[in-house]
């Protein structure tokens, strides 16, 4: 009697010791994998803002290190530069804030002015496919290029489709409200921050 | 403890899972998944092998383990063995094919609790021998896959005018984008139909 209800104790303790190991060995195999893999895409999305993002996650890595300054306490804006001999040719911006199911993050390229942008990258997103996740295509993202961010309360602005355009300006995707409006503000809170920790010390030389 | 002669033959399971037992449109089974990865073709294949893989091991596990588990803990141990295909299927994505992995978000962990996996475990897995129960797993994911696919190829190109990416020349020129095809409604409309379509068509292959 007794030895009949200790039976599912012990045997549910080692199915599951049984099975928990496996998991466990697989888990340990895979962590450097996986941790590398979420390197490589934050990498490849800085270098995406500056058009550098070419080959395979070995090149990807090795071009990283070789042209991006990572930020250091010199460098207390938490902006990411690329080199270019000793000179800065860009200024990579992170941002980060929630979205319509998940946290958006991406990196918003500049050049040395500060001012102009180069690019947008996502590393980041779980918007809907198809609407919201309409912001990692190149037609979308391809519009930043170019576009200059004004020194309000508004750098940059998302329009509805078919509106004109000013030059703070692009057009936001139909159907993803919710992304795009979070996206502007996600994106004009990043750029308020950093244009406000750098007062007096960016800006143009 | 084991009653023999009870197993429907190979024939019968393959039949049973694909369609005259189909768990999306006869069972109304596996519902959520539906629903939330079937508007891209692509995301759904993913969903769908992944799916398979998980009802055909867990099945057979089940069927191994069923002469020592006891039946009051049986569910437990159950949910235990599925949970364990469904970290090994995210684990592999996530090292593998990160990109992937994202696309599917949370859903490739709610297989979990996909009703299809432990209906199968419960019903055929856990009174049959191993390899009938693994045959009834695979051809019952098979039957929810083609279905999904289905659900997923239609919101796909009337949602998109895409398939698995590719532009379809007519419908990319002419074909004025339904948007509520990609947002959730549009799969509820299109698996409404699917079952619809399907359950019309039963009375005749039962003739013939």
């Amino acid at each position: 009697m007794k030895e009949k209800s200790l039976f599912p104790v012990g045997y549910m303790f080692v199915v599951t010791a049984v099975f928990s190991s496996v998991l466990i060995g697989l888990n340990a195999f895979t962590r450097d994998k996986v941790e590398a893999n979420q390197q490589i895409a934050f990498e490849r999305a800085v270098l995406e803002v500056f058009d550098l993002a070419h080959g395979g996650p070995q090149k990807i890595h090795q071009t990283f290190v070789e042209r991006i300054l990572t930020p250091t306490p010199d460098n207390p804006n938490q902006t990411y530069l690329l080199k270019e001999g000793d000179t800065t040719a860009g200024i990579a911006l992170p941002f980060e804030g929630q979205g319509f199911w998940a946290p958006i993050r991406g990196i918003l390229g500049f050049k040395p002015d500060g001012k102009t942008i180069t690019g947008i990258a996502f590393y980041e997103q779980s918007e809907t496919p198809g609407l919201g996740a309409e912001i990692i295509k190149s037609y979308f993202r391809d519009q930043f290029k170019g576009k200059i961010v004004t020194e309000t309360d508004q750098p940059l602005r998302l329009r509805s489709v078919g509106s004109n355009l000013d030059n703070n300006e692009v057009h936001a995707i139909t159907g993803a409200t919710q992304t795009c409006t979070r996206l502007e503000r996600i994106l004009n809170d990043a750029i308020t921050e950093w244009k406000s920790d750098s007062t007096g010390k960016g800006g143009t030389p | 403890m084991s009653p023999q002669g009870g197993t429907p033959t190979t024939r019968k399971i393959v039949l049973d899972g694909l369609w005259h037992n189909n768990p999306i449109f006869r069972q109304i089974l596996g519902i959520c998944s539906t629903l939330a990865v079937t508007n891209l073709v692509l995301n759904t294949v993913v969903m769908c092998t992944s799916l398979t893989l998980v009802t055909a091991l867990s099945c057979l596990t089940v069927s191994l383990l069923r002469h020592w588990t006891p039946r009051n803990i049986r569910m437990m141990v159950q949910t235990l063995i599925i949970a364990f295909y469904v970290i090994i299927v995210d684990l592999i994505l996530k090292a593998y094919w990160p990109q992937m992995s994202r696309n599917l978000g949370p859903f490739v962990g709610l297989i979990i609790t996909n009703c299809i996996v432990m209906g199968r475990c419960e019903a055929f897995a856990g009174s049959n021998k191993p390899i009938p129960s693994l045959i009834d797993g695979f051809f019952n994911g098979l039957g929810y896959s083609f279905i999904l696919l289905g659900i997923a190829l239609s919101r796909e190109l009337l949602g998109m005018g895409t398939v698995l990416g590719f532009k379809i020349p007519w419908f990319t020129e002419h074909w004025d984008k339904w948007v509520i095809m990609v947002m959730p409604p549009g799969a509820f409309f299109t698996l409404a139909v699917m079952i619809w379509i399907c359950r019309s068509i039963k009375p005749k292959e039962q003739k013939a």
